[in-house]
């Protein structure tokens, strides 16, 4: 049981595309507008076919096998604006092969309450705020109790409170074991949420694993701050790549373990301040990635 | 490989929701979309307003003037009035709405996501479109003949185009057959109209389509030069609608258009299918 893996060739929106997601895992798909998230998204769920490479989805090749267990929000959130939400939800309902008929009323309202739509589920989707259509559209991915859920952009136009509320359904459905991709242009929270991450940059995946493995290896190297700029440069040279950083540091690169780094500057009497990792964090990874072409 | 193949197997779950809930869906959310509703109004209001119309002015002659103190005839002229467009304008839309329409609004990947199959759905819109056709013919009949008796009377019977009178049963006989040809008929149009709705995500474009190809099939058959098309042309069976009117009842002109429909029916419907098998969502 696999998650999903696709190959997709010479294709102008998604370029050879080889990707594998991990049961229980959260991806976060990362990447600038028009580098292919969405066209990735449907062609996994079957909304549009692949010119060239197969689709796996938990274990069928044909979707709409594996669909009933997957739950979706795909290109923002789709209703009729004549119906009110709970009407909208009833109509989704009625077709989700997994829902037997007499609990469809009951599911429905539990799904509004999830998502906090109650006060305003007998209203017309049309008077929506877009925060609450993303609300419903969330509602509608998480009807019954999923093994995939995808959300495209969920947070689109969500309030601080709703992405909050994002954050802790997809850490609920990770407990619950769901497999979860989420696609997001808000660095910060595929940075929260995410165990994986993949970047897509103008149709190709620039890079993909876990998180901590991805935030690791962007790490750069030891950055030390001192007083004895000059000193400690002339130190280091002989056993790594030393340069200056901001005002009184000096990073170091490809040099021996920070323990004889720190070693060296205090035998050479050079003033150590402190001594650290530079953590580059996710959008410095992504800002990187996506910048060297 | 195998042991994703024996998961599959082992969970062995529902693919599809079943069927009669999705259509139970699709007529309820056809019948509270407000411009439905409209429609059928509308639609009331036509045999009403021919039958004030025969009282006011008391005018015959022509296929109106048989109106004329013989009311059961209302039901069946508004048809054969309506047919030549309005008729297929409400047929058009809903076809417009059902896939195209969908498709604009965002909900058919909703649908599609659930799963609703491709074949399934173009089913279920297809089954929306055709109780759109039997809602409105309904509706003009239903309204024609309740009209016909208590504004225009003459209820003992219909008195035929051919001068005969067929008795009350015999007159609610062709009033029925008038509706199930129109709705024949209609189902042509409806095939045709969801083809070009599995094309486009522009419901203007069903409707445009739609009326175009009425309006282009009623030319093309007024053209003498051009009459070897008119066996291919489905509006040049309309007019046999009048026959259900006539005694002894010429069953031909019925039978042929009829079957021209059943054709156009499986070529529409044909290509709604292709589409929609390969459609982007």
């Amino acid at each position: 049981m696999r998650g999903l893996r696709k190959v997709f060739g010479a294709t102008v929106a998604v370029d050879g595309i080889d990707l594998e997601v991990p049961v229980g895992s959260v991806l976060g798909m990362l990447g600038p507008n028009g580098s292919g998230k969405t066209t990735l998204i449907r062609m996994l769920l079957g909304l549009t076919p692949p010119t060239v490479g197969t689709v796996e989805l938990l274990g069928h090749t044909d979707p709409v096998a594996a669909l009933p267990h997957v739950g979706a929000l795909v290109e923002g959130p789709g209703f009729h604006g004549f119906l009110s939400g709970r009407d909208n939800l009833l109509r989704v309902a009625a077709a989700e092969p997994l829902l037997a008929s007499r609990d469809i009323a009951t599911t429905v309202a539990t799904a509004l309450e999830r998502v906090g739509l109650t006060a305003a589920a007998d209203r017309r989707y049309r008077g929506y705020s877009l925060g609450m259509k993303q609300r419903l559209g969330l509602a509608a991915a998480l009807l019954v109790p999923r093994r995939l859920v995808v959300l495209d952009e969920p947070t689109n136009g969500l309030d601080p409170a709703g992405t909050r509320d994002v954050r802790r359904i997809i850490g609920e459905l990770h407990a619950d074991g769901a497999t979860v991709i989420v696609s997001s242009h808000l660095l910060t929270e595929v940075e929260a949420t995410c165990t994986h991450v993949a970047v897509l940059q103008a149709g190709t995946l620039v890079a993909s694993g876990e998180l901590a493995t991805l935030l690791s290896a962007g790490a750069g190297g030891l950055v030390v701050a001192t007083p004895d700029v000059e000193l400690a440069l002339h130190t280091l040279r002989e056993v790594a790549t030393a340069y200056r950083g901001a005002a009184g540091e000096v990073v170091v690169n490809d040099g021996p373990p920070a323990p004889e780094v720190v070693a060296r500057l205090v035998h050479a009497g050079v003033a150590v301040h402190e001594a650290r990792r530079s953590r580059t964090n996710l959008e410095d990874l992504f800002a990187r990635l996506t910048e060297e072409t | 490989m195998s042991e994703q193949a024996g998961n599959a197997a082992a969970e062995r779950t529902r693919v599809s929701a079943p069927i009669g809930r999705l259509l139970g869906s699709e007529v309820r959310w056809l019948l509270r979309r407000p411009r439905t509703l409209v429609m059928l109004g509308l639609f009331a209001l036509m045999p009403v307003t021919i039958a004030i119309g025969v009282v006011a002015s008391n005018r015959s002659g022509g296929l109106v003037g048989n109106i004329v103190g013989n009311g059961l005839v209302l039901p069946v002229v508004a048809l054969i009035l309506a047919q030549a467009l309005l008729l297929p304008l409400a047929v058009g839309m809903a076809a417009a709405d059902a896939l195209a329409g969908e498709s604009a609004a965002g909900t058919l990947r909703g649908l599609l996501i659930a799963p609703v199959s491709r074949l399934r759905l173009v089913g279920m819109k297809a089954f929306g479109v055709l109780v759109v056709a039997v809602l409105a013919t309904g509706v003009i009949a239903v309204v024609g003949a309740l009209a016909g008796v208590l504004l225009v009377g003459g209820t003992d019977g219909l008195v035929t185009l051919s001068g005969t009178t067929v008795g009350v049963g015999g007159a609610l006989g062709r009033i029925a057959l008038a509706v199930a040809w129109t709705v024949g008929q209609l189902a042509a149009i409806g095939a045709v109209a969801l083809a070009v709705s599995a094309w486009t995500e522009h419901p203007l474009v069903v409707l445009a389509s739609v009326l175009g190809m009425v309006i282009v099939f009623g030319v093309l058959g007024a053209i003498p030069a051009l009459d070897w098309l008119q066996p291919y042309l489905l509006t040049s069976g309309w007019t046999s609608g009048a026959d259900v009117l006539r005694d002894p009842l010429p069953a031909r002109g019925l039978v042929e258009s009829t079957l021209r429909a059943l054709c156009y029916l499986a070529l529409g419907g044909g290509l709604a299918v292709y589409r929609m098998l390969r459609r982007d969502a």
